[in-house]
């Protein structure tokens, strides 16, 4: 391969990186101090449906055995 | 570099070296530009805003059901939206389905290579797709006659041009998304096994996938051996997001629940979560003592749990917004090769090399 045709493929892949860093330095971002308080959020809004955060009781889990009570 | 014999060349030669060097220097610039932008907006650490809440009490998670049948490791597995069947595939070219509250068998087949890595239940609940070392992406229509050879139906989708890592149906039994060791992801239509789209941008291996919860967009995110966790637009093929952060390969990738953030599971032995409106990564999940490769990653329903699969043969539950460890779960005895929670969150399963699935709520 001449050493134009390497340098043109070398070119075409630098382009391509440009092109693409452009389209990433654009894009619009929020503080972390916002981003989080929303994951926070979303988090305390969902936690009470959260099974495996709550624990539910073994008669509502179809996971958990139904344990067998004997009176002595 | 032979010097030209044109002095036509000579001249063409030298102005391709300067927009290359051009080029690169707009690389570097754009590059330094991102990290500032980001920086700018890194005010605060997550754990820290999370400080006024409630910590997490302790958990109790134990093995509920142990799906023994697999002869070989268990690489991949997947729940199907009724929460109870599950089809799991394994290094010895066998996938299965079960019923995980009877444990029963309710499907098996036998693919035709071996190291099936990907396996996925279609939306419906009426077939799964599987592949591995065939590089190749395979849909399997189940049948209610338990005595219908399934593999007589199969329906090759997928083309790569290396093994297939992971799979995925987006939100119908119609399409479905790949990752391979060659490289690319791409979106393929199952009915035809065209190739709809293709996603190019990862310089090595894409081991994994996850697609956005559907109320976000037609977005995924991937994760592969360039350290590089990238989400991709569906539709353009655009990468739009890149992060690389990670300080080995990329196992795991998922979505946290409200789309807005999505959390990755390292062979540098940590998870780390990474915000994608404020395009940072947002914390690290990891310990001194935990030096094993994370193979697998999900998120508890409201997203405050992340449970991730360890090489060390452990399951490590981490408190997503406060950064600590809540919890190490034993009982595999081999490497935990993958791990998903359930449709409703009742539960999660565990697929590892030591050819079971184990079931924990």
């Amino acid at each position: 391969m001449s050493s134009k045709m390497h340098s043109s493929s070398s070119i075409a892949q630098a382009r391509r990186t440009v092109q693409q860093l452009r389209i990433e330095a654009s894009i619009e971002r929020i503080k972390v101090s916002k981003a989080s308080s929303d994951l926070m959020r979303y988090c305390g809004e969902h936690a009470k449906n959260d099974p495996l955060l709550m624990g539910i009781p073994a008669s509502e889990n179809p996971f958990k055995e139904k344990k067998p009570c004997t009176v002595l | 570099m032979r010097s030209p014999l044109i002095p036509e060349m000579a001249t063409q030669e030298v102005q391709l070296n300067e927009t290359l060097a051009h080029l690169k220097t707009e690389s570097e610039t754009l590059k330094s530009k991102l990290e500032e932008e980001r920086a700018k907006l890194h005010d605060v650490e997550l754990h820290q805003v999370a400080e006024k809440v409630e910590g997490l009490g302790q958990f109790v998670m134990k093995t509920r059901r142990t799906l023994k049948g697999h002869g070989n490791k268990v690489l991949c597995m997947d729940w199907c939206k009724d929460k109870r069947r599950i089809v799991s595939s394994s290094q010895d070219g066998k996938v299965i389905v079960w019923d995980a509250f009877t444990t029963n068998k309710e499907h098996a087949v036998t693919m035709p290579c071996t190291w099936v890595m990907a396996c996925a239940y279609a939306p419906s609940g009426c077939a799964v797709a599987c592949g591995g070392l065939d590089n190749k992406c395979s849909v399997y229509p189940l049948s209610l006659d338990k005595n219908e050879n399934l593999a007589a139906k199969k329906k090759s989708v997928a083309m790569h041009t290396n093994y297939l890592s992971a799979c995925s149906f987006t939100n119908s039994d119609m399409q479905i998304l790949t990752s391979s060791g060659d490289g690319t992801c791409a979106l393929w239509d199952v009915e035809s096994g065209q190739l709809l789209q293709s996603f190019h941008g990862h310089a090595a291996d894409v081991l994994c996938l996850d697609l956005a919860p559907s109320e976000t967009g037609n977005t995924f995110v991937s994760g592969g051996c360039d350290k590089k966790a990238n989400v991709w637009d569906m539709r353009s093929g655009q990468c739009i997001q890149s992060f690389e952060t990670h300080e080995s390969d990329i196992n795991s990738v998922r979505y946290y629940p409200s789309g807005d953030a999505f959390a990755s599971g390292s062979d540098d032995a940590t998870c780390r979560l990474y915000d994608l409106r404020a395009d940072r990564e947002v914390a690290i999940y990891s310990k001194e003592s935990i030096i094993f490769g994370v193979s697998s990653v999900d998120f508890s329903l409201s997203g405050r749990l992340l449970f991730g699969g360890y090489n060390d043969y452990t399951i490590n539950v981490w408190d997503v917004l406060k950064g600590t460890r809540v919890s190490i779960l034993f009982g595999h005895e081999n490497r935990v090769s993958t791990l998903r929670v359930s449709p409703d969150g009742t539960a999660f399963c565990t697929g590892s090399w030591d050819h079971t699935l184990r079931i924990w709520a």
